[in-house]
């Protein structure tokens, strides 16, 4: 899948580890798994099987026509989530929106924490490869709030260690070390997260969304876990999203 | 003719427009927010004897300076702390090293300050005294409301005592 972008990105990757100083770069075997599995990731696997789940609704044309947009736009409209859908009247992301699908197709819809659910929206947002992330938080007042509201959890102070992700998300310290990791830049400039995201996370062994690593750093900060598909967490989407405007969606990503 | 077409189709498309709000997941998150949120910059003084030269309590301040919970600590904790919190569960300790250089550190970060040698460098030197370390280790937003570090005595993760036996351990030689 996509293999050019995907080299493109591990050299990114692999230059800023090992920009990161030798005490805090890959180790040998991690260094290993990492190039082998950027060869074979295992998440064009899971992709494989979200692509069938969906040719079970009828596939990529009825997605289109489920959109109302052509075929042809569909890549590009996809990277344009999350966004407001009048009939749903809300902001949803593509998982949200496949259950709105999933439903109205008379299927009953998958869990939004589901492993096909992660499957078939990943590989939903996989045909926006190559495209730009177009996000538009200025679309209509629907988006502006979900933006300002993801600006707002992104900054608010909580939990346990009283942190924010702005603490460790922020320009005053990306690149710094946080017990032998460095702190990634979620930009376009720099990782552009919402472009490499959903994931295959080396260290879970698993396939990941956004809204799924958003919830990895609550619960290592110490924030309260809050629930995929709530407003705030996708506002949070929306905010990530719109910081990586710009950046070419290359998916599956391969990540720690 | 006009009016009772325009109003079918009002009505058509009031009856077509489904509620999607039990289809589509929006669990609600704003309460479990609500009762995370951080509580207002504290103000402490260091209570009386609270630095100490006493080895067990630096024992007690360096482990939970250099780890980050009981469950994740290497070898038993020292005399005097647990593992385990008044509920039994996982007890959360400083992780200080995520962020501080400091004597002895393993895979020690960088995000805040190097605390290596601070009696020495910062102490001695006039730039700071015990109060501020107490209070700094306590809320670090007294002088810094936008500090990227985390918040100890405000946020209930530790207590007084534990404060100090951290606050000893910085301060003591090594
Ligand atoms: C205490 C520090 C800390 C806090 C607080 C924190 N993060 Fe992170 N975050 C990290 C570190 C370190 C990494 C990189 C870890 C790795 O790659 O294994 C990371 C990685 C991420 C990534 C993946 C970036 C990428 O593209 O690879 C996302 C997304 C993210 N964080 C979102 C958040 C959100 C949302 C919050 C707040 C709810 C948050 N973080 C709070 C330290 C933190
Ligand atoms: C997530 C990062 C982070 C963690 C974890 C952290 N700190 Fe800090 N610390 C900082 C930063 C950043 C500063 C710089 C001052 C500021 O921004 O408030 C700082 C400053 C300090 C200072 C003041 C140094 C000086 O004299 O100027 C002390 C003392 C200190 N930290 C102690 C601790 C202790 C004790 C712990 C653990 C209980 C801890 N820190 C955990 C980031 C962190």
């Amino acid at each position: 899948m996509k293999k050019g972008m995907q080299i493109v990105l591990c050299v990114t990757l692999l230059s800023s580890l090992t920009f990161a100083s030798e005490q805090f770069a890959m180790s040998d075997a991690d260094r290993a798994m990492y190039e082998e599995l950027l060869e074979n990731n295992p998440a064009d696997m899971m992709l494989a099987e979200g692509s069938e789940f969906l040719d079970e609704l009828g596939g990529e044309s009825a997605l289109a026509k489920y959109l109302g947009v052509s075929e042809d736009a569909l890549p590009s409209y996809i990277a344009g989530f999350p966004r407001y859908i009048e009939k749903f009247k809300m902001v949803v992301s593509i998982d949200q929106m496949l259950q709105g699908m999933m439903h109205d197709s008379g299927q009953k819809p998958y869990a939004l924490k589901s492993s096909e659910m992660f499957n078939m929206s990943s590989y939903v947002k996989a045909l926006a490869n190559d495209e730009e992330i177009n996000i538009d938080v200025n679309a209509n007042k629907h988006m502006k709030e979900a933006y300002a509201l993801g600006k707002v959890v992104f900054e608010t102070k909580r939990g346990a260690r009283g942190l924010s992700c702005l603490s460790c998300h922020n320009p005053s310290v990306i690149g710094g070390i946080l017990r032998t990791q460095p702190l990634p830049d979620i930009s376009a400039k720099g990782n552009a997260s919402a472009a490499t995201w959903p994931a295959y996370r080396m260290t879970k062994s698993a396939l990941a969304t956004l809204q799924k690593r958003f919830q990895g750093c609550m619960n290592n900060a110490l924030l309260a876990v809050i629930p995929l598909g709530s407003k705030e967490m996708t506002a949070l989407e929306v905010y990530f999203t719109d910081e990586a405007k710009g950046a070419t969606i290359a998916l599956p990503g391969l990540k720690r | 003719m006009k009016k009772s077409l325009t109003l079918s189709l009002l009505l058509g498309v009031s009856l077509l427009a489904a509620d999607y709000s039990g289809v589509i997941e929006v669990p609600d998150a704003s309460k479990i927010i609500e009762k995370d949120l951080l509580a207002p910059v504290g103000i402490y003084k260091m209570p009386k004897g609270c630095i100490t030269d006493d080895p067990k309590a630096i024992a007690r301040g360096s482990f939970m300076f250099h780890n980050l919970n009981g469950e994740n600590a290497k070898g038993e904790a020292p005399e005097g702390l647990k593992k385990v919190d008044a509920h039994g569960k996982n007890k959360q300790y400083g992780n200080c090293v995520a962020c501080h250089n400091i004597e002895g550190a393993i895979g020690g970060g960088n995000i805040g300050p190097d605390l290596t040698a601070y009696n020495d460098v910062y102490v001695k030197s006039g730039i700071r005294d015990h109060q501020f370390v107490y209070q700094k280790t306590a809320d670090p937003r007294v002088d810094n409301p936008n500090t990227n570090m985390t918040v100890n005595l405000t946020t209930k993760l530790f207590n007084e005592r534990e404060i100090c036996d951290i606050t000893s351990y910085i301060l003591s030689p090594k």
